[in-house]
C-alpha cells in the first residue's frame, strides 16, 4: 500500500472513531439527564418530629475523627455547611463539632473535706486545717467563688472566738485580707492559696494574708475569694483556716457552718 | 471523708419573655461524689459587681412579679431532695411574668445547696462546710424580641502609648457602658492600622452588659485584649467598633512605635568603636 493511501485510510479511521466517541458521549450525557429526571430526588438531610417539636438537619457530615502525632492533636469534621458560630437575641448555634468543645464538660465545684477540726488549741498557738476547693466551667466568661459563714465560731452557751482582724497596723476584714503572723491577734479567720495564685492572688497576696469570714449573723453577705474571667478544668485552690486563741477563751465547743459558692460569671 | 461535687447544667440561660408568659427550662444536677447527699434549690436575685462579670446579692430585692417554681412532680423548690452517688436529677424551673411586669431586665441565679451534714464530735472545735453551685437566668421582659439598645464606649486606652519595636505587647481596655433598660453582648472588633492599612483585627469576647451598667471587654482567645511584638515604627491607630445593633459610636485612639532598643544598641556598638578607636590612637601615639 502506497504511503499516501495508509495516511488516508488512518485519517478516516481517525474521523470514524472520533465520530462515534462523540455520538457515546452524547449518548452517554442524554443517559445522564434521563437518570436524573426520572430517579427520585434525594437530599441528605434528615428530620425528626414529635408531637412538640421538629428538628431538621441540614446536612450530614461525610467524615469526622481526630488525628495525633508527635506534638500535635487534630479534629476534623467534613462536610458540615456553613460551619461556625452564629448568634441572635435569645439564640446561639454552633454548627460543626469542633465548637462542641467550649461545652463539653459541665460547671462543677468539689470541696474535698466538709469537716474542719481544729483538734485542741493550745493559747496563744495559731491551729490551722485546711481544705480543697476545685472548679471546673467551660464558660469562657469564668466563675467566681463567695465565702461566706453563718456566724462567729460559737459555743452552745453563746461564747464566740472572734473574727479575726489580723496584725495590729495592718487590719483585716471580711472583704480585705492582711498579713497575720504575729500571736498576740486572736480570732478566727482563713485564706485561699494555690502555688501560682491563679485566681486567689486578687483576694490573698500569699499564704500570710488572712481574712475573716462574712457571717448572715451580722447581715453581711457572701465574699468573692476566688474567680477567674476564662474557662477553666479543675482549677483549684487551698482553703486554710486559723484559729488563735488567748488563755482567757473558755474552754469548751466551738462551732459554726460554712458555705461555698461557685456561680458563673455573667 | 464527707465531700461535695455537684455538677450543674446548663450553667447560665438567657431568655427574652413577654409579660404575662411562663417558660420552663430543663437543669441537670449531677452528685459527682461517693456519697449519698441531700440538696435543695432556691433562686436569688443580683446585681452586678464591678465591671469583670462579678455578681452580688448584695442587699437585693427581687421582682414579685416574676415567680419561679419546680415543675417536677417530686419535688417543689425549696424542698430538700436525696440524691444517691454518680447520680443525676433533672429539675425543670418555671418562670412565670406577671401581666404587669415592667418591662425591664431581672437577673437570679438559680441554686442547687448540699445540705450540711455534721459529723464534728462532741467538744471539738471547727467548722462545718457546705457548698452551693448556681446557674445564671437573664431575663428581658420586653414586648418585642429586638430590644433597643443604646451604649457607649468609655475609657478606651492602650498601654504603654509610647513602646519600642520589640519587647513589652499592647494591651487594649475599654469599658462599655449600657444605657438601655435591656442587657446586650459586646460583639465587636479592635482594629490596628498603621499608615491607613489593616495591621491586625481583634475580636471581642461576647460578654453580656447588663442595663445601665458597665463592663471592661476582653478578646477572644484571652483574657485581656493584646498583641504581641514586634512592630514596625510608626504612628498606628485603634479603632473600637461595635456591632451596628448596639447603637454605639466607635472609640480611636493612636500611639507610636519608636525603634528605641535598635538605637541603644547602635549607641552602644558606636561607642565601642570609638572608644576602641581612641585607645588604639593613643597607643599608636604613644
Amino acid at each position: 500500500m502506497k504511503p499516501k493511501m495508509i495516511n488516508k485510510t488512518i485519517k478516516d479511521m481517525s474521523s470514524l472513531h472520533q465520530g462515534r466517541m462523540s455520538i457515546y458521549r452524547q449518548v452517554g450525557f442524554i443517559f445522564f439527564i434521563f437518570l436524573f429526571l426520572i430517579t427520585p430526588k434525594t437530599i441528605s438531610a434528615q428530620t425528626f418530629t414529635s408531637d412538640k417539636l421538629k428538628i431538621q438537619f441540614g446536612n450530614f457530615n461525610m467524615g469526622s475523627g481526630k488525628q495525633t502525632g508527635g506534638g500535635y492533636s487534630l479534629t476534623n469534621t467534613t462536610g458540615q455547611n456553613a460551619p461556625g458560630q452564629f448568634s441572635n437575641q435569645g439564640f446561639v448555634l454552633k454548627s460543626g463539632f469542633q465548637y462542641i468543645y467550649d461545652n463539653i464538660y459541665p460547671f462543677s465545684f468539689q470541696i474535698d473535706n466538709l469537716n474542719i477540726n481544729f483538734g485542741d488549741l493550745t493559747p496563744d498557738v495559731g491551729s490551722t486545717a485546711s481544705n480543697n476547693i476545685t472548679i471546673t466551667t467551660p464558660s469562657r466568661r469564668g466563675y467566681q467563688i463567695m465565702a461566706v459563714a453563718n456566724r462567729p465560731l460559737s459555743s452552745t452557751i453563746g461564747t464566740i472566738i472572734p473574727d479575726a482582724t489580723c496584725d495590729s497596723g495592718t487590719p483585716c476584714t471580711e472583704s480585705v485580707s492582711a498579713p497575720w503572723t504575729t500571736n498576740t491577734a486572736f480570732g478566727f479567720g482563713f485564706n485561699a492559696t494555690n502555688t501560682a495564685g491563679i485566681g486567689t492572688s486578687a483576694y490573698f497576696t500569699n499564704s500570710t494574708y488572712y481574712r475573716h469570714f462574712a457571717s448572715l449573723s451580722n447581715q453581711e453577705t457572701g465574699q468573692i475569694i476566688m474567680s477567674e474571667s476564662k474557662p477553666v478544668k479543675d482549677s483549684s485552690a487551698k482553703i486554710t483556716y486559723k484559729v488563735l486563741v488567748s488563755k482567757f477563751q473558755p474552754a469548751g465547743s466551738y462551732e459554726n457552718s460554712i458555705s461555698f459558692i461557685a456561680v458563673p460569671k455573667y | 471523708m464527707p465531700n461535695f461535687n455537684l455538677s450543674l447544667s446548663p450553667e447560665q440561660i438567657e431568655y427574652v419573655l413577654k409579660p404575662g408568659i411562663t417558660i420552663t427550662q430543663a437543669y441537670e444536677v449531677t452528685n459527682n461524689s461517693d456519697n449519698a447527699i441531700t440538696i435543695s434549690t432556691e433562686v436569688l436575685a443580683w446585681q452586678p459587681s464591678g465591671n469583670n462579670g462579678n455578681i452580688s446579692y448584695q442587699d437585693v430585692v427581687a421582682s414579685p412579679n416574676i415567680i419561679f417554681s419546680l415543675n417536677n412532680a417530686d419535688i417543689k423548690l425549696g424542698q430538700t431532695f436525696s440524691l444517691a452517688p454518680k447520680a443525676k436529677q433533672q429539675l425543670v424551673l418555671k418562670v412565670s411574668s406577671a401581666q404587669e411586669t415592667s418591662l425591664e431586665d431581672y437577673y437570679y441565679t438559680f441554686f442547687v445547696t448540699q445540705q450540711s451534714q455534721n459529723t464534728n464530735s462532741n467538744n471539738a472545735i471547727g467548722s462545718q462546710a457546705t457548698g452551693k453551685i448556681g446557674s445564671n437566668i437573664l431575663l428581658t421582659v420586653s414586648n418585642s424580641e429586638n430590644t433597643s439598645i443604646q451604649a457607649q464606649i468609655n475609657k478606651f486606652t492602650v498601654s504603654p502609648k509610647i513602646k519600642d519595636v520589640f519587647f513589652t505587647p499592647l494591651t487594649f481596655k475599654a469599658e462599655i457602658k449600657n444605657n438601655s433598660q435591656n442587657f446586650f453582648k459586646t460583639k465587636g472588633t479592635i482594629i490596628i492600622n498603621k499608615n491607613d492599612l489593616k495591621i491586625k483585627e481583634l475580636e471581642l469576647n461576647d460578654n453580656n452588659v447588663l442595663a445601665n451598667y458597665s463592663r471592661n471587654i476582653t478578646c477572644k482567645d484571652q483574657d485581656t485584649c493584646t498583641i504581641q511584638a514586634p512592630f514596625w515604627p510608626g504612628r498606628y491607630t485603634a479603632t473600637l467598633k461595635l456591632d451596628e445593633s448596639i447603637n454605639a459610636p466607635s472609640a480611636n485612639i493612636s500611639f507610636f512605635v519608636f525603634p528605641f532598643s535598635i538605637v541603644a544598641i547602635l549607641i552602644l556598638f558606636l561607642a565601642i568603636f570609638l572608644t576602641g578607636f581612641k585607645l588604639r590612637k593613643r597607643f599608636i601615639e604613644k
